[in-house]
């Protein structure tokens, strides 16, 4: 038998799945780190492959069945997207949803970044601080219970948001039982409570613009607005880009404001699409009904996800 | 005057005048920022003073925002007319539980789709990145019936075991991994460090403000989460925070505004204190996910 | 005064009481005496109850521990439940019934009754109460018959009356008082309540405000359709029931011919009785006479209601012990009976526990049943006047005393003096017929539409509603 040629000091090789992955060399060290990676990644991918990805493709399912928890479910096809398709109200909690979101979102993102550029420009660090805690200090409450606040200071008649305006000579203002008011009372929550947020992602990302280039546009003129929109907007799109989107997926999904604050009222003024699954699938028990407008909604955010990064090559500017 | 001299008196004039402007400028600023501070903390403000009244007295306006005298008898209330000690070590064992799981799978995660290299690697991570885009309530329902047929039907396991991990966290672990040069893997490697301690005595600790981040934002978010609660428990003794807070209203909303209100305070204060521990991390990590894109 | 503890909830039926409690032995001469237990009842078994509310207290413990008095073997769990509303409750039962963790017994509300007893949820409860008639002799002699009525379904009952809740018109007598009006006679009629709601509303516009409600199934407007004298629903009555009422009213004056039950076929939303109630509290919306209406829970309203900003309001006794809790006096509040209209038919609503068709410890848990709405057991669940027992001994001068209102007799005399009363819409589908019921009351409340088009509009959605299979 002729004598290997291994150094005293290696390990004896060995055969087979082991000595594959103990093998010393580089190609067995690239083993072990795949090895490793596998490993490392499992949890995280098992997790989000059974809860997550596993799921949605349930939704599909449950979508195809008539089911009511009691007895067991039936299979009646595409039946739930046919009632869908003529089911007015699941239509309009769409629409609805669909105005909440370019309302909710497009003050959300102008506020919070007016407030990072008013917070970035101050020196003092103390006053910072104090302004970015102020800001950040609502994303902490719980979305459900500080609606309930709301309400209360929403009330026609007894809240002291009415109050207020009484004393600046503006008539009550019926917040929660008017159907258009209403939905400026969930936008004002809502945007009252996810500004901190989408202010903290611009506040560094405002920060992260080199001194470098501001200072070079000065020297060259470009003050105040100009170097606003020239400068500073173009080289902060990224972080625009990141917010937006955030804010868009979080609002499409609005549930906990209105259901406090109006249960979906007056009628279905402020009936979102997720309470519209809720209602379905838990207080009338159509599992499979509540699926399809699950799907649908799915569907939607994948669509409008897409086309904001689409339309995104038209503005956003990477360095 | 001599054309130099006029210049200079110029500029020092438009230097004069624009450090008047920048002042003024400065508290224009500053009093906007201050009103919008105001209407920020008004609502909490609203609570904790409203909270710390009598309910007749809650209701009449015009509103006292410095409370004249404290009356805590609404925060023994909350303690005494529902569960709330229970509600809280419900919400603490589930947060907790969800903030460790998180940032032990996503530390890993992230660190693999950072510096391991595997076959498929882009794939698995495009994967997970993809479920972000999954509203809850896509997949709430299936998972409520997967929770059901593993018996774990109105348990606090619920609530744990589908957030155990995280494609938010796998992805912003990553970002900061990438971030922390290779100089200390080759250094280590040349000390004869495997992979393993690689990971766990070098690059982990240099990723503190990113784990720090992911706590923070993870405690916060399920903390204070409503809809997986409100669908997944049923009985009164699991249930969480939020759930009990709205629920403190009573059925046919017989329960009392103050008490109401202070337990929206006591719900708000953990957070407030994980936050104030952990904030100036936070500012770093929303900053690093917001710049990578 | 009674300390602030337990939820308040109209129809909790364990629930924590106040101070004015009389201790009493559970287990005492007064409990009808049972034989030895029988062999069956011998065995270890749990009994699993799931009712709604915060949480279990001492009271439910006393209760247990008087009922393992008489059955030793028996263990009881107390389940508490909770949900905004009765929808959420029964929701979160079906899924534990789903999940197989299903309870043995459970409260229902009227609400719920046809709909357990359709889908073959609840079980009969007629041969146990055939078998044991002698025992329940005294129980329904204590019981108005309406409340039995609305716990029947098809000819059979499926529960045991335990609370009700009528709704009658809470007055704030610090208001009335103020601008020397009496308190009512117990006929007045619509037009002398508008007059006093409108002379309690202040001038340019409320607070103070003369009548207030909130939006939900019970007690919001549909107290103005019955006693219009007129339904959301066209009403029969099922045929059968005569075991029962042979057995136990046969000798009652009542003058209502009984059946087996209520049965609720049909929409009638946009009847013209209807339409002129809901123009009534519109106009009186519109004239803000009554403030914004929201949608649910009352607790906004009770809160108004206790700092004297809101005159009157529907509700019935379980705000007795509320309002006494929130910090009224026995005398700051009182009660008469709804204003008369084309007649003055109150409407109701009632619970009881059902043992549930899946349970596999019936016998025990009709043993508990019959326990729970025994006198003694009774008397200790209610004492805080938090909700109104179906018991008429039990309502007395010394058991409203410590709570006010003064004039306590209104609640049973709701049922004795207006044998008409009768309960609030409840089929099958109540969970969805509710639902739609709000959306569009909510919608003429907020002027959106006019109370014949909110009709319209609503007849229509529960007419599809009607037609789908159940």
């Amino acid at each position: 038998m002729a004598q290997t040629t291994h150094s005293p000091s290696a390990p004896a090789a060995r055969s087979g799945p082991i000595g594959w992955i103990t093998e010393n060399s580089l190609a067995g060290m690239a083993r072990r780190r795949a090895l490793l990676g596998y490993l490392f990644i499992l949890p995280s991918l098992l997790g989000v492959l059974v809860f997550t990805a596993g799921p949605v493709i349930a939704s599909f399912g449950l979508s195809l069945y008539q089911w009511n928890i009691i007895d067991p479910p039936t299979f009646i096809g595409l039946d739930n997207y046919e009632r869908l398709a003529n089911d007015t109200r699941v239509l309009q909690s769409f629409v609805t949803t669909g105005q909440f979101v370019v309302l909710a979102v497009s003050l959300q993102l102008v506020v919070s970044l007016l407030l990072a550029m008013g917070v970035q420009s101050l020196k003092q660090t103390g006053l910072r601080y104090v302004f970015r805690t102020a800001y950040f200090l609502p994303l902490l409450t719980s979305a459900a219970s500080i609606s309930i606040v709301l309400a209360y200071m929403f009330h026609q008649d007894f809240g002291v948001i009415n109050y207020y305006l009484g004393k600046v000579g503006v008539a009550r203002i019926p917040w929660l039982n008017s159907s258009t008011w209403a939905m400026l009372a969930i936008v004002l929550t809502y945007v009252w409570q996810q500004i901190g947020f989408t202010f903290i992602v611009f506040l560094g990302g405002l920060s992260g613009i080199s001194r470098d280039v501001l200072e070079a546009a000065d020297l060259d003129g470009a003050t105040g607005w100009r170097r606003f929109w020239d400068i500073t907007l173009p080289m902060l799109s990224p972080t625009l880009l990141f917010a937006a989107v955030i804010a868009v997926i979080g609002a499409l999904q609005v549930f906990a404001e209105p259901f406090v604050m109006t249960n979906g009222g007056p009628g279905d003024a402020t009936r979102t699409v997720v309470m519209m699954i809720y209602e379905s699938a838990f207080s009338f028990l159509q599992i499979g009904y509540g699926s399809a407008i699950a799907v649908l909604l799915f569907v939607v955010i994948l669509l409008v996800t897409a086309l904001q990064f689409r339309l995104s090559n038209k503005w956003v500017f990477y360095q | 005057m001599s054309q130099a001299a006029s210049q200079e008196s110029t500029i020092a004039t438009t230097a004069h005048r624009s450090l008047v402007l920048n002042r003024l400028g400065l508290l224009i600023r500053v009093t906007l920022l201050l009103a919008v501070a105001i209407i920020m903390l008004a609502p909490i403000v609203y609570a904790l003073v409203t909270s710390l009244r009598s309910p007749v007295e809650s209701f009449t306006l015009p509103p006292k925002w410095i409370p004249t005298e404290a009356d805590w008898s609404s925060y023994r209330s909350v303690f005494t007319t529902i569960p709330f000690e229970q509600y809280i070590v419900n919400s603490t064992v589930v947060t907790l539980a969800i903030v460790i799981g998180q940032l032990i799978t996503s530390a890993l995660a992230g660190y693999a789709f950072a510096r391991l290299k595997f076959p498929g690697r882009e794939l698995c991570f495009w994967i997970i990145l993809a479920t972000l885009m999954i509203p809850l309530q896509a997949t709430i329902i299936p998972v409520f019936v997967l929770i059901k047929e593993l018996g774990l039907s109105n348990t606090r396991a619920s609530l744990v075991l589908p957030a155990l991990s995280s494609a938010f966290g796998a992805f912003l672990l990553r970002q900061y991994f990438l971030r922390i040069p290779d100089d200390f893997e080759e250094a280590a490697l040349l000390e004869g460090a495997n992979q393993w301690e690689i990971f766990w005595s070098i690059y982990l600790p240099l990723a503190k403000p990113g784990l720090s981040v992911l706590a923070i934002l993870t405690f916060n978010v399920y903390w204070n989460e409503f809809l997986r609660p409100l669908i997944f428990l049923q009985s009164i003794d699991k249930f969480t925070l939020p759930l009990g807070l709205v629920n403190l209203q009573g059925y046919l909303g017989t329960g009392s505004i103050s008490v109401v209100l202070a337990g929206v305070i006591v719900s708000l204060l953990p957070v407030l204190v994980v936050y104030l521990v952990g904030q100036r991390y936070l500012v770093e990590g929303i900053m690093m996910g917001g710049l990578k894109g | 005064m009674a300390e602030p503890t337990g939820r308040i909830n109209r129809r909790n039926l364990l629930l924590t009481a106040g101070a004015g409690l009389s201790s009493l032995a559970i287990g005492s001469a007064t409990t009808p005496a049972i034989a030895a237990a029988p062999a069956f009842l011998r065995q270890e078994q749990t009994l699993r109850i799931a009712f709604e509310g915060t949480a279990v207290d001492p009271l439910d413990q006393q209760l247990a521990d008087g009922f393992k008095e008489q059955f030793p073997d028996a263990n009881i769990e107390f389940i508490p439940i909770q949900g905004t509303d009765w929808n959420e409750y029964f929701a979160k039962v079906l899924t534990m019934i789903a999940s197989g963790t299903a309870p043995d017994i459970m409260s229902v509300a009227t609400e719920g009754t046809q709909l357990f007893a359709s889908q073959g949820l609840s079980t009969p409860l007629d041969d146990y109460v055939k078998r044991d008639q002698a025992e329940l002799e005294e129980y329904f002699a204590d019981v108005h018959p309406s409340l039995v009525e609305a716990m029947m379904y098809e000819g059979s009952l499926y529960q045991l009356p335990r609370d009700f809740n009528a709704a009658n018109m809470y007055i704030n007598t610090t208001l009335f008082e103020e601008h020397g009006i009496d308190y009512p006679a117990t006929d007045w009629d619509k037009d002398t309540f508008y007059q006093i709601a409108r002379t309690l509303t202040a001038e340019n516009g409320g607070p103070p405000f003369g009548y207030g409600w909130t939006n939900r199934l019970w007690g919001s407007w549909m107290p103005w359709i019955f006693v219009n004298d007129s339904n959301l629903l066209t009403e029969e009555r099922a045929p059968g029931g005569e075991w029962l009422w042979d057995a136990f009213y046969a000798d009652a004056d009542d003058t209502v011919q009984r059946g087996g039950g209520w049965r609720w076929e049909a929409p009638q939303a946009n009847a013209p009785a209807n339409v002129e109630a809901l123009e009534f509290v519109v106009q009186m919306a519109q004239e803000g006479i009554t403030p914004s209406v929201s949608e649910g829970g009352g607790d906004l309203l009770q809160g108004f209601f206790t700092s004297n900003s809101l005159g009157m309001t529907p509700a019935g006794g379980f705000w007795a012990g509320g309002l006494n809790e929130a910090g009224m006096t026995p005398d700051a509040f009182d009660v008469q009976y709804f204003p008369k209209w084309k007649s003055q038919r109150h409407q109701f609503g009632t619970a009881g526990y059902v043992i549930l068709e899946s349970s596999q410890a019936k016998d025990l848990a009709w043993e508990f049943l019959k326990y729970v709405v025994s006198k003694p057991a009774m008397e200790l669940s209610f004492g805080g006047n938090f909700s109104t027992p179906v018991r008429r001994s039990m309502l007395t001068a010394e058991q409203y005393s410590p709570t006010g209102p003064q004039h306590w007799e209104v609640f049973y005399g709701t049922l004795d003096e207006h044998p008409e009363t009768a309960p609030i819409p409840a089929p099958p589908q109540a969970n969805e017929m509710t639902s739609i019921f709000m959306r569009y009351t909510g919608l003429a409340l907020t002027f959106s539409q006019s109370p014949q088009e909110a009709l319209d509009s609503m007849q229509a959605e529960l007419e599809e509603l009607f037609a789908q299979e159940g």
